[in-house]
């Protein structure tokens, strides 16, 4: 789970994650999808997990697909990988034993990758879970892939060296958030850590203490890439990964370039999602988001097949959103994360004023505020609208600009003072002015504190923090409530520091809720989440939503092939080809 | 001169260690802590403080300094964590790069004296060369125009003009490539096309100032006794003015430009982020943001030392110039 700051470089809201509805660019122009839905669901047909994908419609094999980002990918071994570029980077490198099928159009399915099919629930009690892992799967050397290699890569990422990366599997296995504590891989690199076995070269088995009907979910991030032993170099690895999928690490020059050329062992027909169009894939770091955009909309050269990873930044919006001709070489579309205006229940403990708080947010003012459509798009429920199960409502109708009259009513006369804390960082500040205009306006007195951008997360984490209020992001690495509610809201999981639930908030019949929904059978939870959404906003409200990030990306005539990833919110290349 | 080059070194040396001891010191005056950079994510306060115990960041200050220290002149063992063994001169590990900070260093540094050295070799010639000659035809339209140039150039920001150049000669004309860095034993055309603006922009800015400089040192020389003494003995004009005036005159614009270069090879970050171009400056920057402090103690330490080794060099160079000054 990643939660950050809303925050991202020249004002422009440029780290979105999770979820979310996706759109290819269709050239219609910069208006954002709003009606789109999470369509989300799990394969139930194997045929569903078996490849060959889907042909894309005037994709030709051939070119180079280039993709300019400012700064390096912080990791590509696939045990490490978690920041948003190498996600979208290492499927072109590395396959897991899941994986989204993603239409671009907002279906999403979770297919098996390396496994037959997204796995099995042995039990019905998500307790024990098997895959299979498919014939015809290989590494780069030719050598098929099977259960060992894939236990190999999961046994790696319990060892504390290789820090970075999720870590849903490891403290499941371990049922502790200490698993390299459980667990000791150095001292067991020939065996496996606890509750994880392989039977067979074909199967992959878990048991773990506690349901994780979540697995199926957590399994599609790059923890289960698999390794070959020998291949293992610890934290070398990431300046070259061992390829599993259809593209292999031609050269890397570390923080400068990363040139991908096809990988002749991969098969097709063995991957439901992923294609092999360009001839390679080169990653160019260095560039500022507003270089790499001007380097994509004057369309030169090798810069015709290319994209910006860095979204179109504050100063370059208005040129690009008003220019005619960019529209078929941009694509607009919302993400996942969702930013809130989170209240620290533990010291703003009224109700009716929490409630007022909703009241009196004026959302369409804050967006246009921070730059319009292209950056945000409002939000009134705590998950995003692409979460499986999301229940559209809204707890505290004041229309787009507030209701101040309402605020004031529950208020009854107080004027209740607050303290917003907020990060020293350009988005934050402006969001700061816009929401104590908002609260004032209403009756409350706000008092802005500013937080040094880098050290908020870890201040507000913290139990005894001393603000009111304060601006959060949330991104879910999977759209299922499941990593939303109880992450945020669950108050037996408060600690004096670190914590995600970061209202402080705290029920014994919510608890009591989100474990019975746990308990029950993956499909069955979505509608589930949904009405406890609704309840959590109107018996409680611990945050006011505030909006969801808006992805905004350039590219080159001859991109072809990017859609805006329904789970993580950046560009995915699994179709990218070069047009000729 | 040998003597002086001792006394010059040892007193850099001095000059290096207390920059290297105040920057060891910054680490724990900085308000973050050093390994939640190195953890962002997932990382509990029970694993972070095992990952600080690995670090050493628990040994005593003087330790980690010396042990620091040893790695530069020896190397060190810096644990499976941080790629194992680390070979001298070892800056430690960048938890935000994962690599060794001298690795780091080694792919930066050319760039920045890509940008630098050329465009210093220009701004001088540019800078001295109109300085001269404005000084020499003072009152002219030449002087004029020359002063009107150093003034645009010294108003003007290297962001503004950066962009003013990328979109004339890059998006617009498209006479030269996106500006990048290409190693010079590779090709020497793309190294020069990918870095041209860079050297334009900054010698335009940087050139200014030593046009004003070396006019208004020229001036003063050339109003002196001993190039009227000169002249009086009938030495032909160029002989005067480039033998006698431009070496007395030349003295200070010597001084600031080793102080400049010194401060340029440190890094050059509105160059390298207005041109998309990864040298010592973005390093740095990138660094402080993210918190990455042996990246931050490199840069530093490295800056310092182009800086006191730019100072050693306009010592001796005052020497070769002005046959007045010795060295001692």
């Amino acid at each position: 789970m990643r939660r950050r700051a809303a925050a991202a470089a020249g004002g422009a809201i440029a780290l979105v994650a999770a979820l979310g509805a996706c759109s290819e660019n269709t050239g219609e122009g910069t208006t954002v999808d709003t009606d789109r839905k999470q369509t989300g669901v799990i394969a139930t047909d194997p045929k569903d997990s078996q490849g060959p994908a889907a042909e894309v419609a005037g994709a030709q094999k051939g070119g180079t697909f280039t993709i300019i980002r400012e700064t390096p990918i912080s990791h590509l071994d696939p045990q490490r990988t978690y920041s948003f570029a190498g996600l979208m980077a290492s499927p072109l490198f590395a396959r897991y034993l899941t994986t989204w099928k993603d239409d671009g159009k907002g279906g999403l399915v979770l297919v098996g990758d390396l496994a037959e099919t997204p796995g099995t629930n042995v039990n019905n009690d998500c307790k024990v879970w098997e895959f299979k892992v498919k014939d015809g799967v290989k590494f780069e050397d030719g050598t098929p892939i099977t259960s060992k290699e894939i236990a190999y890569g999961i046994a790696r990422s319990f060892d504390p060296d290789l820090t970075g990366g999720p870590t849903y599997v490891q403290e499941w296995l371990a049922d502790t958030a200490q698993y390299d504590t459980r667990w000791d891989f150095k001292a067991n690199k020939t065996s496996l850590p606890p509750g994880l076995s392989t039977p067979d070269p074909k199967t992959l088995r878990f048991e773990f203490a506690k349901p994780r009907c979540d697995l199926p979910f957590a399994v599609s991030l790059p923890t289960t890439a698999p390794l070959k032993p020998e291949q293992d170099t610890g934290v070398n690895l990431d300046a070259r990964p061992f390829s599993s999928g259809p593209y292999k690490v031609a050269k890397n020059q570390v923080g400068v370039q990363l040139t991908l050329d096809r990988n002749p062992h991969w098969d097709p027909k063995t991957d439901p999602v992923r294609h092999q169009y360009p001839d390679q894939f080169v990653w160019t770091f260095g560039p500022t988001a507003d270089a790499a955009v001007n380097r994509v909309i004057a369309d030169n050269g090798a810069d015709q097949s290319a994209i910006s990873f860095n979204f179109v930044p504050a100063s370059l919006v208005a040129r690009v959103a008003q220019d005619a001709a960019l529209k078929q070489r941009t694509i607009l579309s919302p993400t996942p994360s969702a930013n809130q205006l989170v209240i620290n229940t533990q010291r703003v403990k009224d109700l009716k004023v929490r409630q007022a708080l909703n009241y009196a947010i004026d959302r369409d003012g804050l967006i246009k505020a921070l730059g319009g459509q292209t950056v945000a798009q409002p939000l009134t429920t705590l998950m995003p609208p692409a979460t499986i199960g999301y229940k559209a409502y809204d707890a505290y109708p004041a229309g787009a600009n507030g209701n101040v009259d309402k605020a004031k009513e529950l208020l009854g006369g107080q004027t209740p003072e607050l303290v917003l804390g907020v990060a020293d960082n350009t988005t934050e500040q402006q969001m700061a002015t816009q929401l104590k205009g908002n609260l004032e306006r209403a009756g409350f007195k706000i008092t802005v504190r500013n937080i040094p951008d880098d050290a908020k997360l870890d201040e507000i984490k913290k139990k005894d923090n001393p603000w009111d209020l304060y601006i959060g992001n949330w991104a879910a690495d999977w759209p299922s409530g499941a990593s939303i509610l109880p992450v945020l809201y669950d108050g037996r999981s408060i600690k004096a520091e670190g914590n995600s639930n970061q209202s402080y908030f705290n029920d014994a019949a919510i608890n009591a809720e989100m474990d019975r929904i746990l308990a029950l059978p993956p499909a069955q939870q979505g509608p589930e989440w949904g009405k406890l959404d609704e309840r959590i906003m109107k018996e409680h409200a611990p945050v006011v939503p505030l909006f969801v990030d808006v992805a905004y990306a350039a590219h080159g005539s001859k991109a072809g092939g990017v859609f805006i990833s329904s789970v993580f919110g950046y560009p995915s290349f699994v179709n990218a080809h070069v047009k000729p | 001169m040998v003597r002086f080059l001792v006394k010059r070194l040892f007193s850099a040396t001095l000059t290096l260690f207390a920059v290297s001891v105040l920057t060891f010191l910054m680490f724990f005056a900085l308000p973050r802590d050093p390994v939640s950079g190195m953890c962002p994510k997932n990382c509990n306060p029970e694993r972070l403080e095992r990952v600080r115990q690995e670090l050493g960041l628990r040994d005593p200050l003087i330790t980690q300094y010396a042990g620091y220290m040893k790695g530069i002149v020896t190397g060190r063992d810096l644990g499976s964590a941080q790629g194992g063994r680390c070979d001298a001169p070892c800056l430690g590990w960048s938890y935000v790069s994962n690599e060794a900070v001298f690795d780091t260093i080694a792919r930066v540094l050319p760039v920045t004296l890509s940008i630098v050295i050329p465009a210093a070799v220009l701004w001088l010639l540019l800078g001295v060369g109109l300085g001269m000659v404005s000084a020499l035809r003072r009152g002219t339209w030449l002087d004029r125009v020359a002063i009107g140039f150093s003034l645009t150039g010294a108003s003007l920001q290297l962001y503004f003009v950066g962009a003013v150049l990328l979109l004339v000669f890059v998006y617009s004309l498209r006479l030269l490539p996106v500006p990048s860095y290409t190693p010079l034993l590779d090709d020497p055309v793309r190294w020069a096309s990918g870095l041209v603006l860079a050297w334009v922009a900054l010698a335009f800015l940087f050139s200014a100032i030593y046009a004003r400089l070396s006019r208004a040192q020229m001036l003063e020389t050339l109003s002196e006794d001993f190039v009227r003494t000169a002249r009086a003995k009938g030495l032909a004009k160029p002989r005067v003015y480039g033998r006698h005036a431009l070496r007395a005159a030349i003295t200070p614009v010597v001084t600031v430009a080793g102080l400049d270069v010194g401060a340029a090879l440190g890094g050059t970050v509105i160059t390298e982020t207005t041109f998309g171009l990864n040298g010592m400056g973005r390093t740095a920057v990138d660094a402080v943001r993210a918190g990455d402090l042996p990246t931050i103690m490199a840069t530093v330490l490295i800056a310092a030392v182009f800086v006191v080794l730019a100072n050693v060099l306009v010592d001796l160079l005052y020497a070769a110039i002005d046959p007045r000054v010795r060295l001692r």
